[in-house]
């Protein structure tokens, strides 16, 4: 509970801890249609209604599907905060899939698919690059919307088997954020989710292992690209696993370091591939620790006219010999960790903030604790941290370069 | 960098049935102050004291659909350069500035106007409003900056014609608005950005940035005197220029067109632009309820039932209202299947047939309105979104008082009302389509 008082609206967030990598090969995309699927109805509200009466009541409302992760939200005026979760902890139990409201549904999803993915040529290389990255039909390795192929033949009986096996109150987390109390809402919740059976739930494995013969390349030329981009992924360590024994200590560190390396325009690859050599157009750097699985640290670069891929690799090549021959400054690293914890402030201006930060660690095996320590972990990261955390993960055997490029006319 | 999360649809849900809806507690107790600075500058503020950031929305008259011939795409490139070095800060040196006070600023351009926004924490909101202040007044549009935005705004500008979406958005864009400044120039932007020069970019900010037409709002941990006191530190040394001249009315052609683009994608996007209403228009609340059970906000409205849940043709149908100073649209959006998509948009058709002959049921004209009247409420959950709600209605020349009004100005809708303003704009034979994909069963109509 994340109690604001600035406006009398709440949001629900219910996460169940699963998604698309709990799913194996030949069985793909099931926790992203199912997400569809539970807006079709139960015995007492039916297909669509649930959508119906939250925005009958001024609620907006949404629902995402992850590799990790499945989540549904709503946010309402705070005096129907009852009203969404009884109908929340309702399709918790009591969902009822039919063939009639399956049917044009699966289009749906697959519509969804062409339209983000198969539209999106740099999606396509995503895919391309996952497979290699964390391994071909691999949690990671396979699309959070599934094979078409796959999603192609499902019926009622596949979506209510996975449902019936993860969809149960001791697998989820509900997190209300707004105009409202503790006791208030575990009161709620005791009435609405209370009563809800609770059902042994597997265990959660993910590979402490990647793609089998990295380092690897993937090109992609696409009619559709003006412009080439260009990518490369590490293997890296989440919150949670690392490919060795104590590896998650890197974390932090390395959401430290991708700041410095590529957080800004005043970065040092910004500076050094766009001002100084103009072999590129931009240059970034991103991780995220918020993983049950591995994770992976990764550049982005857009090459300039007079620059192309070899330059900005060999002057990828220099930065990191730099990184890794001298570490990172005192003052990068407090810089980068000023921003991180001003950015903490930031987000408590916003109801969503807040909700979407616990759900990330708390369905990716991390405590309500994880995240209140997140910024003195932050904080407390040092110089030798960052360069320890760069030795282990950039490393040429834990890479997947990435090119996406026009076709040569 | 890869990974992201897939969402159920692109946008927010709605719309309804059956019972009548409780009234709606209001949310954000949006108390909306007037400031008058003694430089005679003035703003809208809701002071909020809960969280220590201070928000700033703010524009000026004048935006890229006033660009003289040949200098297509200065107003964009010269709204970016401004936050890139000023007074004696070279770009560099004032990121870092930015940086280490945890601001964020930024401006853009859009046809009508030049607006920016400013986010500080209140420990900062010296040097914030400070950046802002050498921002507008002493920017350096230094070579090298321009060499590099040139660089980028040609390359994405390259790009973003490659994206169905995109392209079907800017053929619309050009059909309606032919012969008109709101009509893209994307030739004219690419020969403006080989133009670009330091003193073009130097004369475009002369021109635009100014007292005059300047309109901003605020929201947050700041009272009105401090943020008098602020804002003419920042805006009192702009000049004070005459007005901008006026882009002229839009008259749309009643014709009926149908443009295809032909790319090599499995999905067709499609754009239907029908002439809009105006803001202050007398059926403007009807319009709006209208447009809202056709297909205003994604799920459960008429078009999202009868094209994605009935059928699934589509992840994504909506219908959208847009204002321009001088001209107003109506739109409607979606993408399908290549082989589909004619169907597409046959059922679009079919439904706005039906709302010019059948009169809304009374269930859907009260969900309609209760969401309507709920929805605006329940969406200010950040200081950012107040502050771009007061920014607009300033925009919009809303009176301060607006809120208050509304829910009354939209409860009088009648299902007549929102049969009569269909009649109005949901014409036929005033529809321009555009299909970007590889479409079957749809032919071009000149």
């Amino acid at each position: 509970m994340l109690p604001s008082r600035r406006a009398p609206i709440v949001t629900q967030v219910v996460v169940y801890k699963v998604g698309s990598a709990d799913e194996t090969f030949g069985h793909t995309g099931i926790a992203h249609f199912l997400e569809h699927m539970m807006f079709k109805g139960t015995p007492t509200v039916g297909p669509g209604e649930f959508s119906r009466i939250v925005a009958r009541n001024g609620g907006r409302e949404n629902a995402f599907t992850d590799f990790d992760v499945t989540g549904y939200h709503q946010t309402i005026a705070a005096d129907r905060l009852e009203l969404v979760m009884r109908m929340e902890a309702d399709r918790m139990a009591n969902l009822q899939i039919v063939e009639k409201e399956l049917t044009p549904e699966r289009l749906v999803v697959l519509e969804e698919r062409r339209q983000r993915i198969d539209n999106v040529p740099s999606s396509l290389l995503d895919e391309a690059s996952r497979e290699q990255l964390f391994g071909l039909h691999k949690p990671y390795g396979m699309p959070v919307s599934g094979y078409v192929e796959d999603v192609k033949k499902y019926g009622p009986d596949d979506l209510m088997a996975f449902y019936k096996q993860h969809y149960t109150p001791n697998n989820a987390v509900l997190i209300v954020a707004g105009d409202t109390n503790g006791e208030a809402v575990r009161k709620l919740a005791e009435r609405y989710y209370g009563p809800l059976a609770s059902r042994p739930v597997e265990a959660r494995r993910r590979p402490s292992e990647g793609g089998n013969s990295l380092p690897q390349r993937v090109v992609r030329a696409d009619p559709r690209v003006a412009e080439t981009r260009w990518s490369r992924d590490y293997l890296a360590p989440s919150l949670r696993l690392g490919l060795k024994e104590g590896e998650t200590r890197h974390a932090y560190p390395l959401a430290v370091l991708a700041r410095v390396l590529g957080g800004s325009e005043t970065s040092r690859l910004w500076r050094s591939l766009v001002l100084d050599r103009k072999v590129a157009l931009s240059a970034s750097a991103g991780y995220s620790g918020a993983s049950l699985g591995l994770s992976s640290f990764g550049f982005d670069a857009q090459p300039a006219a007079g620059g192309g891929v070899p330059e900005i690799e060999s002057a990828l090549a220099d930065e990191i010999k730099k990184l890794l021959d001298n570490g990172v400054t005192p003052e990068e690293v407090e810089g980068a960790q000023n921003r991180m914890l001003a950015q903490a402030i930031y987000a408590q201006d916003s109801l969503a903030s807040g909700p979407r930060q616990y759900s990330a660690v708390l369905s990716t095996g991390g405590t309500v604790a994880d995240v209140d320590a997140g910024p003195a972990r932050i904080a407390a990261v040092t110089p030798a941290d960052v360069l320890a955390a760069a030795r282990d993960v950039l490393r040429e055997d834990r890479a997947v370069t990435s090119v996406l490029t026009p076709v040569e006319k | 960098m890869i990974a992201r999360p897939i969402g159920r649809r692109l946008f927010a849900a709605l719309t309804g049935a059956l019972c009548l809806a409780l009234p709606l507690a209001q949310a954000w107790a949006v108390d909306i102050e007037e400031v008058t600075t003694p430089l005679g500058l003035k703003a809208w503020l809701v002071e909020d004291h809960s969280v220590p950031i201070v928000t700033l929305a703010f524009s000026f008259d004048g935006g890229t659909a006033s660009e003289p011939q040949g200098s297509k795409g200065v107003t964009s490139m010269m709204a970016l350069l401004l936050t890139d070095g000023a007074g004696t800060f070279d770009a560099q040196a004032f990121k870092r500035r930015e940086e280490e006070a945890e601001v964020s600023l930024g401006f853009g351009a859009s046809l009508d106007r030049v607006s920016g926004s400013l986010s500080v924490l209140t420990a900062n909101r010296d040097e914030g409003f400070e950046l802002l202040r050498l921002a507008m007044t002493e920017p350096r549009f230094d070579p090298e900056m321009i060499e590099q935005r040139r660089a980028q705004a040609t390359s994405s500008l390259n790009q973003s014609e490659q994206r169905p979406a995109t392209i079907a958005a800017r053929a619309m864009m050009s059909t309606v608005f032919a012969g008109h400044p709101y009509a893209p120039d994307v030739e004219g932007v690419r020969a403006g950005l080989k133009a670009l020069t330091q003193e073009g970019l130097k004369a475009r900010a002369a021109t635009l940035l100014s007292r005059t037409g300047l309109v901003m709002s605020a929201v947050g941990d700041i009272d009105k005197a401090e943020l008098a006191r602020q804002i003419d530190r920042a805006f009192g040394s702009l000049p004070a220029g005459p007005a901008q001249a006026a882009v002229p009315q839009w008259t749309p052609e009643i014709k009926r067109r149908t443009i295809v683009i032909e790319k090599p994608s499995p999905q067709s996007s499609v754009q239907i632009a029908l002439p809009g209403i105006a803001r202050n228009d007398p059926d403007w609340y009807a319009a709006f309820v209208m447009n809202h059970i056709l297909g205003g906000s994604g799920l459960g409205s008429r078009l999202s039932t009868e094209v994605r849940e009935k059928r699934g043709l589509t992840y994504g149908v909506t219908s959208g209202l847009r204002l321009f100073r001088k001209a107003a649209l109506m739109v409607i959006s979606t993408a399908s299947a290549n082989d589909k998509v004619a169907e597409a948009v046959t059922l679009i058709h079919g439904e706005m047939a039906r709302l010019r002959s059948d009169l809304v049921t009374p269930e859907e004209l009260a969900d309609a309105k209760t969401y309507l009247s709920g929805a605006l409420p329940v969406s200010l959950d950040s200081s950012g979104s107040v502050a771009n709600l007061l920014y607009s209605m300033k925009v919009d020349d809303l009176p301060r008082d607006h809120l208050d009004k509304r829910p009354a100005l939209i409860g009088a809708v009648t299902a007549e009302d929102v049969r009569r303003v269909a009649k109005r704009l949901l014409r036929d034979d005033n529809a321009v389509t555009v299909v970007v994909g590889k479409p079957v069963g749809i032919s071009a109509e000149p």
